[in-house]
Order: structure tokens, then sequence, then C-alpha cells
């Protein structure tokens, strides 16, 4: 992505949060088959462990996190995103996971605050 | 657009607001206003469309970018946007997406609205933060 900085420290690093965002879905839905009465949990466990994790890199940033899980049935699904922001500073990574029966697309969006 | 602070001095160096650290009541995110201007948006974009592959990724982007430059004519001043654009077929498959945000509660929200017909789907979710 363009807005990777490198030897900055204060900007986003998509990198850091594309690892953190993995380990969350691997460990929360890793071995789960897609299931209608779990779905509600597990997006709310994702995002908000996701943040959990980001906040503990103690940057300044504030942090939006978008979770979306689909069911594998064949049919398409396109996300987009635009940014009015300061695109020295801030940044997003986005995490496209799936397993046999799911799909699962991650959204961070980091906005600096300094 | 300069608001008129009645509650504190106007006079500032060189007519710059950097000194706020809050918005004015008036100035707030007001996510009632973003969702309408969401809502006509997209309406006015995918009613009567079908889903097609080739189109869609061109459609979610110009999309994407049609809300945000609209959002930035609202006044919102000193707010960063990120405008998030999903657009899935309707093959009668369960999805359930969901978000979570650390900001500050006072200055910053959302907006978010759902379209759907009958062979596709869309949901748009604006956020606003607000730079001090």
């Amino acid at each position: 992505m363009e807005e990777f900085q490198n030897g900055n420290e204060s900007s986003f690093n998509p990198e850091e949060a594309d690892s953190i965002v993995k380990e969350c879905i691997e460990s929360l839905v890793g071995k789960e088959d897609y299931s209608q009465n779990q779905v509600n949990k597990w997006t709310s466990s994702i995002v908000e462990r996701c943040i959990t994790q980001l906040v503990k890199l103690g940057k300044p940033f504030k942090y939006i996190v978008t979770c979306a899980v689909m069911q594998k049935t064949g049919a398409g699904l396109h996300t987009a995103n635009s940014c009015y922001w300061d695109t020295a500073m801030d940044g997003s990574c986005t995490v496209r996971w799936e397993s046999r029966t799911m799909y699962c697309v991650v959204s961070v969006f980091a906005v600096s605050i300094s | 657009m300069f608001v008129c602070d009645h509650t504190a001095p106007s006079h500032s160096m060189g007519g710059s607001d950097a000194y706020r650290i809050r918005p004015n009541h008036q100035d707030k995110f007001k996510p009632a206003i973003v969702k309408e201007c969401i809502g006509e948006i997209v309406r006015e974009h995918l009613s009567g469309v079908q889903y097609e592959q080739e189109k869609v990724k061109e459609m979610s982007n110009s999309l994407a970018d049609h809300i945000k430059d609209k959002v930035k004519t609202l006044g919102f001043d000193r707010y960063k946007f990120v405008v998030q654009v999903v657009i899935g077929e309707q093959r009668g498959q369960g999805v359930k997406i969901s978000s979570r945000c650390l900001w500050d509660a006072d200055t910053d929200s959302y907006a978010e609205d759902v379209f759907m017909n009958d062979s596709l789907f869309c949901l748009v979710a604006v956020f606003g933060s607000y730079y001090y």
C-alpha cells in the first residue's frame, strides 16, 4: 500500500495491523463452520479483540475496525473505502480470510490525533 | 466556513481556529443528516441495477468516492472521514457486518444506510473523526 512509511514511528504501520488482525481471526473462527446463531458473537469478538490488541501498541491513533462475515454460497462481495484524511499519518489495512464455509473481511482504519 | 463562537472570543491568530479542541454543538458530526445524504446517493446510483461481476468493482469504488465528496460539502469542519461501501450479490446467503471504534465519543460518530433490491445489497458506513 502506498501509505506505508518506513522509519517514521508516528505514522500507521499496516503490516503490524495485518498480523494482529490475522491472529485475531484465526484464534476466533479458525476452525469453525458458518453458523447463523454464532455469527453475531464472532463478529463482535473479532472487532473487540482487534481493537484491544491495537490499543496495546500505544500509538496516538483513533481506530475504526469493521468485520464482515459471509457464508460461502458462490455469491460475490465487494468492499470499497474512500477516506478524507492526512495521508502521511493515517492509514488503513484490510485482511481477507476464508475457510471452507465462510469469508471474513476485516478493515482497520487508523486516524492520527497528533 | 467560519462559525462565530459566542462563548469564546473569536479574535485569534490570523483567523485560524487551531486553538479549538472541541467542535461547537452545531458543527458536530450529525449522523441523521449524513444518513439521508448517503441514502439519496445510493438510491440514485443503484436503483434498478443488477449485480454484475465486472461492473461492481468500479461501481463500489465510484460510490465510495461520490459519497466522500458529498460528505465533505456538508460543512463538518476539522473532521476526517472514512467511507466504507460493501456491495454483495443476493443469493440467500447470511452476512453479518459489525464494527467497533476506539475514539472520542463526544466528538466522533458514524452514519450508515443499507439498500437492497432483488439482485444486490449495499451497505454504506461513514465514520467521522474530529481532528483536534
